[in-house]
């Protein structure tokens, strides 16, 4: 990709603007960004913040095999069109980066390719927005800080989750767009058999109602986040999928998935060591340790299970284990 | 929480220490900062109590001293009842150089007159209505302020095979065991009781040893959580705390000791299980008696020499201030417990 100029990071409102807009704009390339998928959360729920008030946060499972792409090809005349049409968070997040950069003014087109299908908890919606903010960032030649990235994501779509992150384990504000507690560590090892409980459509995320949880939960949300600390700490896939089973129960009364029970029961059978849902999707996600099932055998023999009782759309993918899953 | 009291988080934050290999204590200065704040903040956001606001509560002493250091923070009015056998003069004027009002029921008995009381609670709610009694013997708010806790065992220890702690309200052990057993669904929590208290199912009697046991039986004690239930005498308590201070430097109080005592008998029985201990005071309150030797030998029976396992019981019974007697509980109720005992 040739290089044409260095953009200047101005802000926009700081007066004479015009012209070097009009630099900058010739300065600009095509540039490309890319975001990965999640598979729902580890945990889900309120947590205190360092301010000592309650935050809605979360947990995601990376899901590093399917991404979205985003290329931006930057044009002098003001608006952006999106292919497909009507990508209007994936536009606006265009739009805020360019503000960002000190850059307003400028359009452009944005492609948005992505393999992440839509509506079952897979972070489709935020991955196509990470993934347009990188790349109008490559388009200025330069990279921001995922810090910003998440800022900007909360901006131009109301919530986020910690995909700009990659796969660090990290809590995560999703509604305000920023970290509440980073564990300091990879996940540990797993083999997740993930699947889809509901075939009756997608969901749309932000619609849903918040889930209003009782003094209970919050003070279990408390525990539940020093055991996934822990889990990484330790690389201990047993103590995440627990916290993971707990968040999927307490998750069961807001957003029910069809034959929970049946899942757990399988899991149990195979001596997975949890079960983790899209909280806000129709995901669920069987964990095993990937220690302990290492060559991925029992993720196939249990995906047959699954199968057989009449789950579809199944997957499998690995999570910080080394080698390769059987499918 | 708002502003002001912010300084007694840090204070209700236990040490976590370790005593032996698979053996692991959170020692607290104050352990009971911990539910009266919870249950002060929830009663700040429900709208029970309001700015300058009176709270009333019966306490044998720690639980007392925590909502009188809370009240003073936060400017709450706050009457405090309790019993002649549970209070010195210089406790009662700790808590009223806090701005506390202390009510002193009489008791004759000696197990602490709960009854006279509560009674006296009552009369106070019926003149004052707006009044905050935290109830930290039946309220659940006792049991759930323990997540933090829970949460500060988990991070620290990682997996753990069992839970000791005190019994009075229930509320520490019962409510840092609900949360731990989610976690660890294994666990195994051991109750820790004194002679002629009758929250295990012994007749009500005249304790020697404070801040655990009761005369009456608060809701937050859970019994279908516990495994095995624990009495241990006044004497082999205060033993013990005094050897965790020379071997550990940790100066508790003597319930402290109690649970430590079990703790390790335990740990060493079972030297696989990670274990945890609870230990809810510090000992500058008991420097007069706990802590005095002129004081200890005016005791029948001491020095007494710590004995190093209990003596199983078959029927549940009281037994003397130098002893140490365990019984399986195994999760039952207690009504199955005592007709079982018939
Ligand atoms: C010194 C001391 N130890 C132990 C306990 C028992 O704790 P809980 O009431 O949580 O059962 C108390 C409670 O009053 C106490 O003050």
């Amino acid at each position: 990709m040739a290089k044409i100029g260095t953009p200047r990071l101005t802000d926009s409102r700081n007066g004479k603007g015009g012209e070097i807009h009009t630099s900058v704009a010739r300065s600009l390339q095509t540039g490309v960004g890319r975001a990965i998928a999640h598979h729902g959360e580890f945990l889900q729920g309120v947590f205190e913040g360092e301010d000592g008030r309650l935050h809605r946060g979360l947990v995601t499972l990376p899901l590093v095999g399917c991404q979205a792409v985003a290329t931006f090809w930057p044009r002098e005349e003001g608006r952006i069109r999106t292919r497909p049409a009507k990508r209007s968070k994936a536009a606006r997040a265009a739009a805020m980066t360019i503000e960002h950069l000190g850059l307003a003014g400028t359009g452009g087109d944005l492609t948005i390719d992505s393999a992440i299908p839509v509506g079952h908890g897979y972070g489709s919606s935020t991955a196509d927005v990470v993934a347009t903010i990188r790349a109008v960032a490559a388009a200025a030649s330069t990279r921001l800080r995922q810090s910003t990235i998440c800022r900007l994501a909360v901006a131009a779509e109301g919530a986020s989750d910690a995909i700009a992150y990659g796969g660090d384990a990290l809590l995560f504000a999703h509604r305000e767009g920023r970290i509440l507690e980073h564990f300091g560590g990879d996940f540990p090892p797993l083999f997740v058999v993930g699947f889809r409980t509901d075939d009756s459509g997608p969901i749309d995320t932000l619609r849903l109602p918040r889930a209003r949880y009782n003094a209970e939960e919050i003070q279990l949300f408390r525990v539940m986040r020093g055991l996934a600390y822990r889990s990484i700490r330790e690389q201990d896939p047993r103590m995440l999928g627990r916290v993971a089973t707990m968040s999927a129960s307490i998750c069961q009364r807001h957003l029910p998935k069809p034959r929970f029970e049946t899942v757990l029961d399988i899991a149990q059978e195979y001596g997975a060591c949890g079960v983790q849902v899209a909280h806000s999707g129709t995901l669920v996600g069987i964990l095993l340790d990937a220690n302990q099932h290492a060559g991925g055998q029992s993720a196939v023999t249990m995906a047959n299970a699954l199968r057989e009782v009449g789950f579809r759309n199944l997957e499998t993918f690995a999570l910080n284990a080394e080698g390769i899953v059987a499918t | 929480m708002s502003e002001p009291g912010d300084y007694l988080q840090a204070f209700e934050t236990p040490r976590l220490a370790q005593l032996a290999a698979n053996l692991h204590t959170a020692a607290f200065p104050l352990m009971k900062l911990m539910p009266a704040r919870y249950m002060v903040d929830r009663a700040e956001a429900t709208g029970h109590l309001r700015r300058g606001g009176h709270i009333v509560e019966t306490t044998s002493g720690t639980f007392g001293l925590a909502i009188a250091m809370l009240a003073c923070a936060l400017d709450y009015r706050l009457t405090l009842i309790t019993a002649s056998s549970l209070i010195d003069p210089r406790f009662k004027d700790r808590l009223e150089r806090l701005g506390a009002t202390t009510l002193v029921i009489d008791d004759p008995a000696g197990d602490g007159n709960q009854h006279g009381r509560l009674e006296r609670l009552q009369e106070i709610l019926d003149v004052r209505p707006d009044t905050f009694w935290p109830h930290q013997y039946d309220s659940p708010d006792n049991r759930l302020a323990y997540a933090r806790l829970a949460e500060q065992v988990v991070r620290h220890c990682g997996h753990l095979d069992c839970l000791v702690g005190c019994i009075g309200t229930g509320g520490s052990l019962c409510g840092t065991g609900a949360f731990l057993r989610e976690m660890f669904p294994g666990l195994r929590i051991i109750a820790v009781d004194t002679h002629r208290s009758i929250l295990f199912g012994q007749p009500a009697g005249k304790r020697m040893l404070r801040g655990l046991g009761n005369s009456v039986l608060p809701a937050n004690v859970r019994h279908e959580m516990i495994d095995e239930v624990h009495w241990v005498g006044a004497l082999p308590a205060y033993a013990t705390a005094q050897a965790l201070f020379r071997d550990h430097g940790l100066f508790m109080g003597p319930t402290s000791g109690a649970a430590a005592l079990v703790a390790g008998w335990f740990a060493r029985t079972n030297p696989q299980a990670a274990t945890m201990v609870i230990m809810p005071d510090e000992g500058h309150r008991y420097v007069e008696t706990v802590y005095n030797d002129s004081w200890l030998s005016t005791l029948p029976g001491w020095p007494v020499a710590i004995p190093s396992a209990p003596t199983d019981l078959d029927r549940i019974r009281p037994a003397a201030e130098t002893a140490w007697t365990r019984f399986s509980w195994n999760r039952r109720t207690l009504a199955a417990v005592l007709a079982q005992q018939q």
